[in-house]
Order: structure tokens, then sequence, then C-alpha cells
């Protein structure tokens, strides 16, 4: 076989292979006879992080153009290929990874991976189709102003993360999006798209044999550029330190309902707080029974979505409480949330609380890998973030193991002084900023 | 004792699916997936908003959200802990045709959950003071679709299509009409229609169908007294003779929206309501899809273009959405109605038709991947007809020729008869 490694994961709930390729991609495989579907998802480590500043938006400028020419087909014969079988082909830009996805029925499987492979090794990325894409990239950017959770989240990352990458959505600034060109994209392919630097993950009605022989096939003899009998080194990533700095954010809008949005910065994924922060966020703000969505929603019925959220990020991520609620009750809203949030630090769960989330959390971890797509995703994606696959185990074992004390104590390292980040007519800025000064 | 009515017998996804009707006459569907982690139990009930008397909009979509406060047993929020706190999750959602709750859960965990599902179903409460409590969240989630600029415009688009038939009410209601209604009208309106003849009771996963059947026959057994509520007629609504165009202004609109749609016939015609589904996507449907190809990719006159199909039971609804500038909307106008015309009159190659067969067929097959999948496409079609139709999409799609879509095309998609929503920046 093409590969210097291949070990296998024994895991808990199934078997994970996971093979390196002699040109160093990264091939994960998992065998799942059950439906008659082969997914695919190949991660490239680009994306936000390693956009340079004035660059940002170019990882979804690529994604946008990347499917729309190879150097021996166009846009339109490489849709015809994809549709003409029914398959399904996306791609995506993350704030730490990029993401090229394939679903086939299994007998179309080699014929797509063959076409994904073509794509990722000599994009043609045709000047019309850049103008194109570039010019509907500036378009949903204004767009974004239509909705009020964007806006209410754009501000408050802005706020949180200021000159980091992460301060921006993947879709850039109007000034950033104007300055990509068909230059740009190729330096930024040829910089970061290399099979060293990518790991794909298959899962489905397929062998490891076959899965590793179609992956040779594809990327088997595409190597990194070499200088001095190494391969480049990939560009050092130089980010700004992040400090927290409350503060607060607010766009006047004559909106319906105010969006009240509270933020902290917390940590990386290698952190080893990390599993702590994602319970919290699971106990606060996960499901129709957790704390934020009873206390809030069942008990005051002052909102409908209710809800917490905590990205899993390779830098430092944020811990965000919000709700949408009606103008008059912005101060109450924000008062509750923080009053929830707070009570984390001083308060320990009970051990029925504390048992209840870690089952909730574990459960739901399950359901989240049922499809072909989902186990392609999930073990893909550790892989990027060098995780590793044990970690799909490693991960379910620390949440088993936190304690109530533990939890407090993470709460109070980074729960202080909320970032608050408001959207909403006149009235509810005016509450708002009344009972913060009062 | 279990009366076995019905048996019938159907094949999907490579196991068996078995339904059932009670000697009470709710229906039962079953399908045993070997080697799945996940169960899933999905209960679709024949209340969803064509059912609400007309001063009663938004009232089973309340009742959805009421159905979780508990019953006499059952102290609110305690079924949300115990599915979620064994590692489930539940959810619930309405529609005009039907509202439905669902569980998903490890299938050890069933024999414990489905009874609490059922007791809630049966035995909802509605607490008067929950009521009022609940009624605000409701209230918060219309005012959230306020402040969608595409929710809001479907709602008119709707409204435009079925100006006789209840399809086009909001399902969510209106705040007025909700703030006059009271817990008794709504315990009336749940006695009235949460009745066996209505349920359609879908388990999917690794248990068998003994233990299902004994659990549903024990559990969804003792169902409230009927009552007498205020019946709604349902009209039939005449086809759409004219272009009916209506146009709303929208502060903080990004870019304007063109929303086009037909009326389509219900589940009774099931072959042209598929038919209609194929040239949904052949208009639409992808890079290569017609409309998609001239409008985004060539003229570059839209930000986007995308089509639905909504398959309900009395009458199905075919729409076209574009994003784009507000100069450019009589344009695009313009060039669907010439696209329309020329599919009537134009035969269509059979590499365009085989293309867009496969497409749905395989999203048929990636569709029917997980338990929940499943059970939602049997209950939905046990709720506006009957679960065996579930199965035969994929065979009905590819039967298709090209000039039986023509045909369909020039029947339903006229240039010259439909309706049209602009949303435009103000």
């Amino acid at each position: 076989m093409p590969v210097s490694q291949l070990a296998t994961h024994s895991l808990q709930s199934r078997t994970v292979h996971r093979a390196i390729l002699n040109n160093g991609m990264v091939v994960s495989v998992v065998e799942n006879p059950a439906a008659d579907i082969i997914a695919a998802r190949l991660f490239i480590r680009a994306g936000g992080r390693y956009e340079p500043p004035e660059q940002a938006s170019i990882s979804h400028l690529w994604a946008a153009v990347v499917t729309k020419g190879t150097d021996r087909l166009s846009s339109q014969e490489i849709a015809e290929r994809v549709e003409s079988v029914g398959a399904s082909l996306g791609t995506d830009s993350t704030a730490d990874y990029c993401l090229l996805s394939i679903k086939t029925v299994s007998v179309d499987f080699a014929e797509i991976l063959k076409l994904s492979a073509e794509m990722l090794r000599s994009p043609s990325f045709p000047d019309a189709e850049v103008e194109l894409e570039r010019r509907l990239t500036l378009q949903s950017i204004r767009s974004m102003q239509e909705q009020p959770f964007a806006v209410a989240n754009n501000q408050l990352r802005r706020a949180i993360y200021q000159h980091h990458p992460y301060a921006l959505p993947s879709l850039g600034t109007e000034e950033t999006v104007v300055t990509l060109d068909r230059a740009a994209l190729q330096h930024y392919h040829q910089t970061y798209f290399r099979p060293d630097n990518m790991v794909i993950s298959i899962t489905g009605r397929i062998t490891l044999e076959e899965a590793i022989a179609l992956v040779d096939q594809g990327f088997g003899d595409w190597h990194s550029a070499y200088a001095n009998g190494h391969p480049l080194p990939l560009p050092s990533q130089i980010l700004p330190e992040l400090t927290s700095r409350p503060n607060r954010v607010v766009t006047v809008q004559e909106t319906q309902q105010a969006i009240v949005m509270l933020g902290y910065l917390t940590n990386s994924i290698q952190s080893p707080d990390h599993t702590a922060l994602k319970l919290l966020n699971t106990y606060l703000g996960n499901g129709l029974s957790s704390r934020l969505f009873v206390e809030l929603r069942e008990k005051r019925g002052l909102a409908y979505e209710v809800s917490a959220f905590y990205p899993t990020r390779i830098d430092p991520s944020h811990f965000v409480v919000y709700m949408g609620t009606a103008p008059e009750n912005a101060a109450i809203a924000q008062d509750g949330l923080r009053y929830e949030v707070d009570r984390l630090c001083t308060t320990l769960l009970a051990p029925d609380e504390l048992q209840a989330t870690k089952n909730k959390i574990l459960g739901q971890y399950a359901l989240g890998k049922q499809t072909n797509a989902q186990i392609a995703q999930i073990f893909g994606w550790y892989e990027t973030l060098g995780l590793g696959i044990d970690y799909d185990d490693r991960f379910q074992e620390q949440v088993t193991a936190l304690t109530a004390e533990e939890l407090q104590q993470v709460a109070n390292r980074y729960f202080g002084e909320p970032y608050i980040s408001l959207v909403g007519p006149d009235v509810a800025v005016e509450l708002l900023e009344t009972a913060i000064a009062g | 004792m279990i009366a076995l009515l019905e048996t019938e017998l159907l094949t999907v996804s490579e196991s068996l699916v078995r339904r059932y009707e009670l000697a009470n006459g709710l229906t039962v569907i079953h399908q045993q997936i070997p080697a799945t982690p996940v169960v899933t139990v999905d209960v679709w009930v024949k209340a969803g908003a064509i059912a609400e008397p007309e001063s009663w909009s938004g009232m089973a979509h309340f009742l959805e959200h009421m159905i979780f406060k508990g019953t006499d047993r059952l102290p609110p929020g305690y079924f949300d802990y115990v599915i979620e706190s064994q590692g489930g999750m539940t959810n619930a959602a309405t529609s005009h045709d039907y509202a439905h709750f669902f569980i998903s859960t490890a299938a050890a965990h069933l024999p414990e959950t489905l009874p609490y599902l059922a007791e809630l179903l049966l035995n909802a409460a509605i607490p008067d003071d929950e009521f009022d409590l609940e009624r605000d969240v409701v209230l918060e989630e219309i005012r959230q679709s306020l402040d969608d600029p595409d929710a809001l415009g479907f709602q008119a688009l709707i409204e435009s299509v079925y100006q006789r038939h209840p399809y086009g009410r909001s399902v969510l209601g209106d705040a007025a009409r909700l703030l006059e209604r009271s817990p008794e009208e709504m315990r009336c309106f749940h006695h009235a229609h949460y009745q066996p003849e209505n349920i359609t009771v879908v388990v999917v996963g690794d248990v068998a169908w003994e233990l299902t059947l004994d659990l549903i026959d024990r559990h969804f057994n003792l169902f409230p007294s009927r009552t007498d509520c205020p019946q709604t007629d349902i009209a039939i609504e005449p086809p759409i003779a004219e272009i009916r165009r209506q146009e709303l202004c929208l502060p903080r609109l990004g870019q304007a929206r063109l929303m086009m749609a037909w009326m389509g016939p219900g589940v009774e015609e099931l072959r042209t309501a598929y038919g209609l589904d194929l040239l949904s996507v052949l208009l639409a449907g992808g890079r290569t899809s017609r409309l998609v190809r001239e409008l985004r990719e060539e003229r570059q006159l839209v930000q986007d273009i995308s089509s639905s199909f909504s398959l309900q039971r009395d009458s199905s609804l075919f729409t076209l959405t574009a994003w784009l500038d507000a100069d450019h909307l009589s344009q695009v106008e313009a060039v669907v109605g010439d696209r329309l015309t020329e599919l009537a009159n134009t035969p269509i190659s059979p590499s365009e038709l085989a293309r867009y067969k496969r497409l749905l067929s395989n999203d048929y097959a990636f569709s029917t991947e997980t338990s929940s999948q499943l059970a939602g496409l049997y209950g939905y079609y046990g709720t506006i007809a009957q679960p065996e139709l579930a199965a035969l999409y994929p065979g009905v799609i590819q039967s298709f020729q090209g000039d039986e879509l023509q045909q369909l095309a020039n029947q339903y998609l006229s240039p010259l008869r439909y309706a049209m929503t602009v949303l435009k920046p103000c």
C-alpha cells in the first residue's frame, strides 16, 4: 500500500483506520455498510485564522470559486459531472479550516473523488468567476444587516477579537473583498493547499483498502513543493495576543425584537478547560431542559430563542449567552442572562444537575454521529485540529470525570465582566443603558 | 386486546416496515433497523393550522407548545428533563396539515420514555397560569418571524395564493387573536383533535416489533372524552386565473426578493405532484439547472435563485425565489415567464431528464439515512395520505418521460397565472 503509516483505532463505538500517504496526506476511514452511501470530507489547514488581515474573506472566495474551473474543465462541466450522478459536492471555509465535502451513492464515489482531486490540485480560478463571486460576496455582506442576530454576533466578535482574524465573519469586509483577485487566490491556494496540509476522512460502504487505493489514485502523485530536500515550510502564524477588555457594543435598528448577547473570551480546544466549558455551555444553553431555557423562557416567558454557544477553536474561543426579546424587556433579559452566568461562579452544580448534564452532552454527542457525513466530519476535524482519532474517546472520558468543583473553578477563570452586544430599537438601548448605569 | 385490522408491508432502505391499526383507530408504523444506536418515536397528529376555526388562528401551534407543559401527573418541564438527562432529545413542529412530536434516544430507554410522551399527548393539562406564560413565548416567536424578511415575504405569498383555503394562514397566528384565546378553548381543541383516528405513532430503530406494539397499545389507550369544538369548513381553492402581484417595502433590506408561486394538486394526484417536483429541480435545483445557469451564472441578474416544491394534503405549492437587485425585478420576472413558455413547448432532452431523476432519487436516499429521517417520512405520508406512499417516490420519479413533464408544465406552470410577492428596500 502506498502509505507510510497505518493504524487502527478501536474506539468504544467504532473502528477508525488512519493512514498517512507518502506525500504526507492523512487519510481516515470508517467502514459503514449500513446504507449505500459514501461521504468524504477533505480538510485543508487554511481558513479564517490563516488569512492575512488585508485579505480577510479570501478563504470564502476560494470556496466559492474552486469548484468553478480546473485546467481541463469549465464551471458548467464540473457541475454537470456532479449533478448528472446526483452527487452532492460542496465547499466551505470556517475560522480554522477549509473544507470540500462530497456525498454519493457508493458506485459513483470513485468518479466524484477523482473530480474533487482535480479541483484541489489544479483549479483555474477563471477571472470571470472570481469577479462574479466577489460581487456576490459584497452583496452577502450588505445582506447581513437584514438579520438582527448576525448584526449582534458580528459586533460582539469584533469587540472581543479586535485585530485577531476571529473578529470577522468568513465573508470579510467590503474593504478587504474589493482587493481580492485571481492572483491572490492562486497565491493562497499554492501556499496552503498541499497534501501534507490536508486530511481526507471517508465513511460509508467502502473498505479500507478500496478507500486508500482511491485516495492514492487521486492524490498519491501530488507532492508539496520542495526546497533544499525538504518541503517548503508553511507560513508561520503570528496572531495577536488576546486579552479580555469587556465593553458594550450597540446597533440601533427598528426591529420587533431586541437581541441581547453576553460574551466572554475563553480558551482553545487544546486548553485543559475546554471540556468543562463545553459542559457549562450544555448546562446553560442546550435543549429544552437547559438552565437558560427553563429559567428565562419557561418560567418567565421572556424569549422564544434563548441559548448559549461556545465554538471549538484552535485559538482562544468565546462563550456567548443570548436571547431575542421584546424591546421593553432588554434590560431584564441582560440581567437574567448575567445572573445565570454569574451563578456558575458562586453556586456548585447539584449532583443530579451535573449527572444530567453529562448524560445530555454524551447522548447528544452520540446522536451527532449518525450519518456517514457526520462521522466523516468529526474524525477528519479531530485530525485537522491535531487532536487525533482517540480524542473521540478522550472527550467522553473527560466529560465523565468532571466534578462540580472543577466546573466552578473554570467558570471563575473566564466569567468575569462580559462583553455586551445589543441590537434593537431606541427604547431597548435606553432601558439597557439606564439599568447598567443604575 | 389489539385488533390487527390491517397489515401492510413495504420496504424502504432494505428493512421491513410494518403498519398496523389498533382497535381504537390509531395507526402504528414500525421499522426495526438492527445495529442503530438510536431509536426515534415520532407522533403525528392531524391537528395542524387547517383544523383551526378561523378566529382561533395560531391555536394548533400554541397547543404544540402547551403539550410540553405537563399533565396532572407530570409537572411542566419534567418530560424534557427526563428525555434530555438520559441523553435523548425531543422537539415538535406544527404546519398546516399536522403537528408532530418526536424523541430520539438510545434504544434501551424506549420503555421509559415512550409512556411519558403518550401521557403528555393524551392528558395535556393546559394549566391556566402556564397558558399565559407560554403565550408570551409564542408572541416572541411571532416577533422573531417579523424580523425575518424571507419569512414575511413567504407568508404574504401564500396568503395571495390561498385566498380561501386555510393553507394561506400563518401557522404562528397573530398576536391580537392569540390574546383573545382561553385555556378552555385550547382544551376543547385538544380533546376534539388529539383522538386515536387522527394519530400515527412511528417507531424506527433497533427495537423489536412486539415490544413497540405492546408499549403503544398500553400507553396510547385512554383518550380524553371528545368535545364539540368549533369546526372549520375547508374551502376548495379555485385555480389562480391571473397574475397576482403584491409589493412590500421593508427597512434594512440588503437586496430585493422576487417570490413567485403556482398551485398544484394535492396528494390525491401524487404522480402529478412528483412531476412538478422534478420540474422544480430542472428549473432551479443546481448550477446546471436552467434558471440558475442563465440568471446567476451567465447573465448575472440575480444573487441566487432557488425553487421549492411542497406537497400538502389538499394542494401543492411550487415556488421560485430570487434574491436580486431591485433594478432587475421586471427583467427576471420576464425571463422566468419565457423559460416557462419554453418548457411547455419544447421537448426536454433525455440527458437533462436523466440528470434530475437521478438527483431526486439520490436526494431521497440521502434523506433516509437516520431513524429520525425515516420516521418523519412515514409519519408525514401517514398523516396526509397513506404511509405506503413513502416508498413509491424513487420509482415514480424514474418513470417520467419528457412529454409528460412538458404537458405538466403547460398545465400547471403558466407564465400568465401565478402569484408574486416582491420585497423592496425602503
